[in-house]
């Protein structure tokens, strides 16, 4: 068999949402499934996440937010990923996010979004399948 | 047959639970009996109170119904404070928004995607008089949800409010909830030491108490808040034990200033969850009384009975409310609230079933009022005190939490109290070891949540209404707030702000409300004051 290398997903809570609840269950479900999971922790811009994402190499960026900030930032995500040209990197949000929002997240091109109650393996089934 | 039917047969034959343990763990037993519990118990409003601080409970007076509010400009929050004392809400439950939580007004970049979202957005004093505009301030109890540094400037501009409007402080009822270590997300410490010095935020903390004790009698000073810890998954016998713990450090903050233990322990009180595990909730709570009488009068030695009586108000817990099949969450809440009632709690926030989904709108906000009206009018459940006190199994699991919870804040003291445990990153390692086991619990099906892991429905559609903010509030408060900056009388401004920023620097003792007190009069903003405080630290926030 084949190593292959793992491949890597940088998790971050941007603005001021310090919700962390999922995103920490999350990030271990991920490590668990065979990725490897940088976590940012709170705080964070999308400059600077899309900065981490260059030096690390990374895969995927998969942010959330319970507070409405979703549509937001999926915008800033979406234009600095096309400014840099860096449109092989996914982009998953999770968190609470109405059945409006998570069509209007996919209409600007956020390739999974992931509400609460979500369950592990149709997390990792849908992460494993855009990866 | 299909797996979909071969499900539904199977669980016809004869379904079980998964197993009998409460949401700590305790293992319910098959019954109860005088064998595990034998005991005598004082008549409610007596020490150890633990069935309630008063011997007729809600025969004088029914709890609060107080539901937390707010989103949008300071005139919308408004209007749904209105809108809920309207419908039968007897408290107001002031939710201010993130950037307010975090001390920065609504032009600071960072700040703008999440004005108005969670709370309403509050810098200038001009924002908390139309907060408050048409509420008279001495007739209905007001919780202000807001931490320090930003709970002196709040409630600074509270004070002067009611100096305007000519009610005088002595005639002013509510709290300041003025938790400085568990207010944010329950447990996480970055998010309290990203935006301001956490040491400060406790100085200023017991500064306000300090300036609010004497001038403010029928003002609670604290509310120690424990739902936020809960909610990130942690059990009911932590939840007892780390509050009680922080409660008690500080206690002996407030001592180490020379305040009198009888001077304000009774002006200190607490918020709780109440989750659905419905006699442990009821057995926590009862528990916690216990403990808090004890801790005042053995511990603190407090000699006025009114300290020894444990006060709190509830949260219906948002944890086990889900996504799937919302309207379930009505019935969850309900068991939840009566939970609270049972347990003779003195106001309840029962949390809406859209809440998964967004901000409640006002029908599920009114449902909440209902639901406690029904409860209040209706079951008669609050007729007698404390009226599952002396069932075998309520008493026995009581105990049993009682003792646990003490252990709990005994490991927490050997390791230099709980606001130390915090620094050191150990309440954090056990939060997150709490929330992976309860995620796991889900995962397992070891804990059963409906529409989640069992009685799913397939391809649901979700067809309840949910909450929208204006589109253009945002721009709205930006806009203000750069225009509020521009015309004011910059030199009283400077004058004030400046006077924060030298005391705190070089006159570390001394109380900084007062001194909040003028810049607020001089229409600094919430930032500017909380700037002034971090500029004396040379304190850099995230950009």
């Amino acid at each position: 068999m084949k190593a292959a290398k793992k491949k890597r997903v940088i998790l971050a809570k941007v603005g001021l949402d310090g919700h962390d609840n999922g995103i920490r269950i999350v990030s271990k479900w991920l490590m668990d499934g065979g990725y490897e999971v940088i976590y940012a922790g709170l705080y964070n811009t999308p400059e600077r996440i899309i900065q981490m994402t260059i030096e690390e190499n990374a895969d995927a960026i998969g942010v959330s937010f319970l507070s409405g900030e979703h549509l937001f930032y999926a915008g800033k995500f979406k234009s600095l990923l096309g400014q840099k040209d860096m449109g092989h990197v996914k982009l998953i949000m999770g968190g609470v996010i109405t059945p409006e929002d998570v069509e209007a997240l996919k209409g600007l091109g956020v390739d999974a979004v992931f509400t609460p109650g979500t369950r592990r393996d149709v997390l990792l089934s849908k992460i494993d399948s855009i990866m | 047959m299909s797996k979909k039917e071969e499900a539904v047969y199977t669980h016809l034959e004869g379904e079980k639970l998964p197993n009998f343990r409460s949401l700590s763990g305790i293992e319910y037993k098959e019954y109860y009996d005088r064998s595990d519990w034998n005991g005598e118990l004082p008549p409610p409003g007596e020490y150890p109170f633990v069935r309630g601080i008063h011997r007729n409970m809600y025969r004088g007076r029914l709890w609060t119904r107080r539901q937390q509010a707010g989103f949008g400009t300071p005139e919308d929050g408004n209007q749904r404070i209105k809108y809920l004392l309207d419908v039968g809400q007897t408290g107001i439950n002031m939710d201010a928004d993130v950037p307010t939580q975090t001390g920065l007004d609504p032009d600071y970049p960072m700040a703008q995607a999440s004005i108005g979202l969670e709370g309403t957005s509050l810098s200038t004093y001009e924002d908390l008089k139309t907060l408050f505009e048409g509420i008279p301030l001495d007739r209905v109890s007001s919780t202000l949800i807001i931490q320090p540094p930003h709970s002196a400037v709040i409630m600074a501009q509270y004070l002067l409010m009611a100096q305007e409007r000519g009610i005088p402080w002595d005639k002013l009822i509510g709290t300041v909830m003025n938790c400085s270590i568990t207010q944010y997300v329950g447990g996480t410490l970055q998010s309290n030491i990203a935006w301001f010095p956490f040491d400060l935020s406790v100085k200023i903390g017991y500064d306000l108490i300090e300036y609010i004790t004497p001038r403010i009698p029928h003002w609670n000073i604290i509310n120690i808040n424990a739902y936020n810890m809960r909610g990130t998954g942690i059990d009911a016998i932590q939840e007892a034990g780390f509050s009680m713990a922080l409660a008690a450090d500080y206690i002996k903050g407030l001592l180490g200033r020379g305040l009198d233990i009888d001077s304000f322990a009774h002006r200190m009180a607490f918020f709780t969850a109440a989750d659905i595990d419905l006699f442990e909730e009821v057995a926590k709570l009862r528990a916690m009384r216990r403990i808090w009488a004890r801790m005042l009068k053995d511990k603190f030695k407090a000699k006025n009975k009114r300290s020894m009586q444990w006060r709190t108000a509830i949260q219906t817990s948002a944890l086990p409310l889900t996504a799937q099949q919302p309207l379930n969450n009505i019935v969850r809440a309900t068991i939840q609230t009566l939970a609270a009632v049972l347990a003779g709690t003195q106001s309840i926030h029962t949390t809406g079933y859209d809440e998964a989904y967004a901000l409640p709108t006002e029908e599920s906000h009114k449902l909440s009022v209902r639901t406690q009206q029904i409860i209040a009018y209706e079951t008669k459940a609050g007729n007698s005190a404390d009226p599952l006190g002396g069932s075998y199994l309520v008493e026995r699991m009581t105990d049993e939490i009682e003792e646990r919870a003490w252990a709990i804040m005994q490991l927490i003291e050997d390791k230099g109290g709980f606001i130390q445990c915090y620094k050191d990153g150990w309440v954090e390692d056990q939060i997150n070891e709490a929330r992976y086991k309860h995620a796991e619990a889900i995962e397992s099906n070891d804990k059963t949540v409906v529409g989640v892991n069992k009685f799913q429905d397939e391809d649901e559609e979700i067809k309840i209404s949910i909450f929208r903010h204006a589109g253009d509030m945002q721009e709205k408060r930006m806009e203000y707030i750069r225009n509020y900056k521009k015309n004011r009388d910059q030199d009283s401004v400077k004058r004030t702000l400046d006077t924060i920023y030298d005391l705190t620097k070089n006159k570390p003792d001394v109380n900084i409300v007062e001194p909040i007190i003028e810049a607020v009069k001089a229409k600094a903003t919430l930032q500017e004051i909380d700037d002034a405080m971090r500029q004396a630290f040379n304190f850099e926030m995230p950009k």
